[in-house]
């Protein structure tokens, strides 16, 4: 212990965290009291409309697995907005993160981050994600299209240093020039023999040597894959991409896992949803479209609350996931970390309260 | 005047436009809330950081008497600007759009001794949804005070003109045990065990208080303690007097209405509104007294939309006021010295038995409203 209990009360009356951080900031340093913060040491054009940020995170940052993703957030016009994106590299030495972002049409975050110059900062969430390469022998077939590379590039990349692992990467893309990581690609399958390389483009007109000019199917699959038996298949894309691959792969391989990136649909009224509640760890069916806190009290729970009438503010409490709305504006309330005032707030699809 | 010849009563129909109108006025403001509110909160931010730290570091220079006034007047600014400006209006969760989270409304933890958990119970829900009723707000005359006829006279209050000077001087105080309610521990309606239990986190922040302003940062100055101690004391009095006259000024002009608990029956939302409008004042001014008020000079507003930027309430003030004007309805405003002079004539009044004059209905009776 560094400092004795009554110096140390004395040192906490005075900073807190909103302080510290104000300062630490205020003389460049990313540190803060509590939170990850990282700043962008680094910005490479990776493909068409794609851009890979190096991050160096502050000393909050506990470390990752490769294939997992993390929250990162970032002001866009004086609001945070949070997104989920996949470490692109295994863990380095000097503990910098490489993260690649797709800029989605319309995308606010993705636009805001292909942007972002070395000396910005953005915060960063726990890494999670369960689309790990267990140590220990094991034959892989990776399935990656569009930005669903991401955490399949860091899981390719973790082959040299698992010995006893060997993969086969097949990578779909439009055209060529979307293609991310290519040279790197090559120059790994090119060291590495453990790792074949195949890219696929569904709508270029030429074709190089090695590379599919179709979609995903059986054949393809039997092709890449003749022993499916034997493989485990890590599918990451699109929901009909992942499903597709999961209709093909689920029961023949020795093991499937699939992670598709989906943006969640709203449900109608009064079709039933399921709310999540974090804190308190329990899961409920409520009907979308009504006022969540009546919906929740009717099945027992007490969630603090005031004025029920959308002005106290006591009710709020944050949407970690889904789609909800505001009863009173009508407006559709998606982004991840917003208030939302149950008492005049409901559901419009499944969604995970901080509740 | 009275409220009857200030004000007209308002049939059913005429409470809904009025409850419409003003939920439109809204709509259109919070649809502009964005990067420019961001920034100015961010600065009032910056503000109250670099102000507390100039004070401070003056304060450590506090044997120079020039270094010690200034000292003293920029911490006193600096926590008035904490409390008012950045601390309340963040509390009631206008800037929860940000998702920054320093300034998330149900976690932000002010410079005072009190908690912001319970002012988040006793202000947010209790004052703001049940302003000025009776037996339901207890910010009228917080348990102490007489300040309208319809409270029942005692001859306690013969002596608040002197206690209303304490409790300005100490307001923090007050605001700190307002939820504890102590009249329920004398009238024997809460238990010791009860009380202790609520004291608990209180007092946490209340040692907190103390330990920082007149242990650590004395301490900080070594030789200086004493000026140092003397400088936050007189800047955490400041910060007393200022907030108290501010909140009084808000719902104790001569014009403010006090309401029976019958009001709350099946309340439209026109009725709530009508019912904020006429329980609150304003203060005219200059910008700088908007800022220094944390924009409560425009309490009016702040009533109507306590969840919208505070800074947008000069925005909306001429449309509220017109609105006001075309519905008949008194837009109670003046000047600081005006405002706070009829405080202190209903503090020194009430005093005194008094017995309270015909109340003004918010609603018309339904045969004229036909």
């Amino acid at each position: 212990m560094s400092l004795s209990p009554a110096p140390h009360r004395l040192l906490r009356a005075a900073v807190t965290a909103p302080v510290f951080d104000f300062w630490s900031r205020q003389f460049g340093s990313i540190q803060a009291w509590d939170r990850c913060l990282a700043r962008v040491v680094g910005r490479r054009e990776e493909a068409r409309g794609a851009v890979t940020l190096t991050l160096q995170p502050n000393r909050r940052f506990r470390g990752f697995a490769p294939g997992q993703h993390v929250n990162l957030t970032a002001e866009v016009d004086g609001v945070r907005l949070t997104r989920s994106y996949s470490f692109t590299q295994p863990p380095r030495a000097d503990g910098r993160l490489r993260i690649t972002v797709k800029q989605v049409q319309g995308g606010r975050l993705s636009t805001a981050l292909c942007a972002l110059r070395p000396g910005a900062v953005v915060e960063l969430g726990e890494p999670y994600g369960g689309m790990t390469l267990p140590q220990g022998p094991g034959r892989y077939l990776f399935l990656a299209a569009g930005s669903g590379i991401t955490p399949l590039m860091s899981l390719s990349l973790a082959l040299e240093q698992n010995p006893q692992a060997e993969a086969t990467l097949v990578y779909w893309a439009q055209h060529r020039d979307e293609l991310c990581f290519a040279e790197e690609l090559r120059t790994l399958a090119a060291r590495q023999p453990r790792l074949r390389l195949h890219f696929a483009l569904t709508r270029e007109p030429l074709r190089l040597a090695g590379e599919f000019g179709r979609r995903l199917d059986a054949a393809l699959l039997d092709e890449v894959a003749p022993e499916l038996a034997a493989v485990q298949v890590f599918a990451c894309g699109p929901r009909g991409f992942v499903e597709q691959a999961r209709a093909l792969a689920q029961g023949r391989a020795q093991r499937f896992h699939g992670e598709a990136f989906t943006p969640p649909e709203a449900a109608g009224g009064g079709a039933p949803v399921r709310v999540q509640l974090r804190r308190s760890g329990q899961t409920l069916e409520v009907p979308a479209g009504t006022p969540l806190l009546p919906a929740l009290e009717a099945q027992g729970l007490r969630p603090d609350s005031g004025c029920r009438m959308g002005l106290c503010n006591t009710c709020a409490c944050r949407l970690v996931e889904g789609v909800g709305q505001n009863l009173d504006s009508g407006e559709t309330i998606a982004e991840p970390g917003s208030e939302l005032r149950i008492c005049i707030s409901a559901a419009r699809s499944d969604l995970t309260l901080d509740l | 005047m009275t409220s009857a010849a200030l004000n007209r009563p308002l049939s059913v129909a005429e409470l809904d436009a009025f409850g419409a109108e003003l939920d439109a006025l809204r709509a259109r403001t919070m649809a502009q809330v964005g990067a420019e509110d961001a920034r100015y909160i961010r600065r009032i931010v910056a503000t109250v950081r670099y102000t507390e730290a100039a004070g401070r570091a003056l304060l450590f220079f506090g044997a120079l008497p020039p270094a010690w006034v200034l000292g003293t007047l920029l911490l006193g600014l600096s926590k008035i600007l904490e409390n008012m400006e950045l601390g309340h209006n963040v509390m009631h969760g206008q800037y929860d759009w940000m998702r920054d989270p320093h300034l998330h409304g149900k976690t932000y933890e002010w410079d005072i001794v009190g908690t912001s958990d319970n002012w988040r119970y006793t202000h947010n829900y209790k004052h703001h949804t049940y302003t000025n009723v009776r037996g339901m707000d207890d910010d009228i005359g917080y348990g102490l005070l007489r300040l309208f006829p319809e409270q029942r006279w005692r001859p306690f209050y013969l002596f608040q003109p002197l206690i209303a000077v304490i409790f300005a001087l100490l307001f923090q105080w007050g605001v700190a045990i307002q939820r504890l309610e102590l009249g329920k521990v004398f009238s024997g309606r809460k238990t010791k065990a009860e009380l202790r239990e609520e004291f608990r986190p209180v007092g946490r922040k209340m040692r907190r208080q103390l330990l920082k302003d007149y242990v650590l940062f004395p301490l900080l100055a070594g030789p200086f303690f004493l000026p140092v101690l003397l400088g936050n004391l007189v800047a955490n009095g400041m910060r007393n007097l200022w907030t108290y006259a501010v909140i009084f000024c808000g719902h104790f002009t001569a014009d403010a209405e006090t309401f029976p608990k019958s009001v709350l029956q099946n309340e439209s939302r026109g009725h709530w509104y009508l019912r904020q409008l006429r329980g609150s004042s304003n203060l005219s001014g200059g910008r700088l007294l908007h800022i220094m008020t944390g924009n409560l000079s425009h309490q009016i507003e702040h009533h109507l939309y306590p969840d919208m930027p505070a800074r947008r309430y000069a925005q909306v003030a001429p449309e509220v006021r017109a609105i006001c004007a075309r519905y008949g309805q008194n837009y109670n405003t003046g000047s600081m010295w005006s405002q706070f002079g009829q405080v202190i004539w209903r503090i020194l009044r009430h005093a005194l038995p008094s017995r309270p004059g015909k109340a003004a209905p918010l609603v018309a009776p339904v045969a004229e409203a036909v």
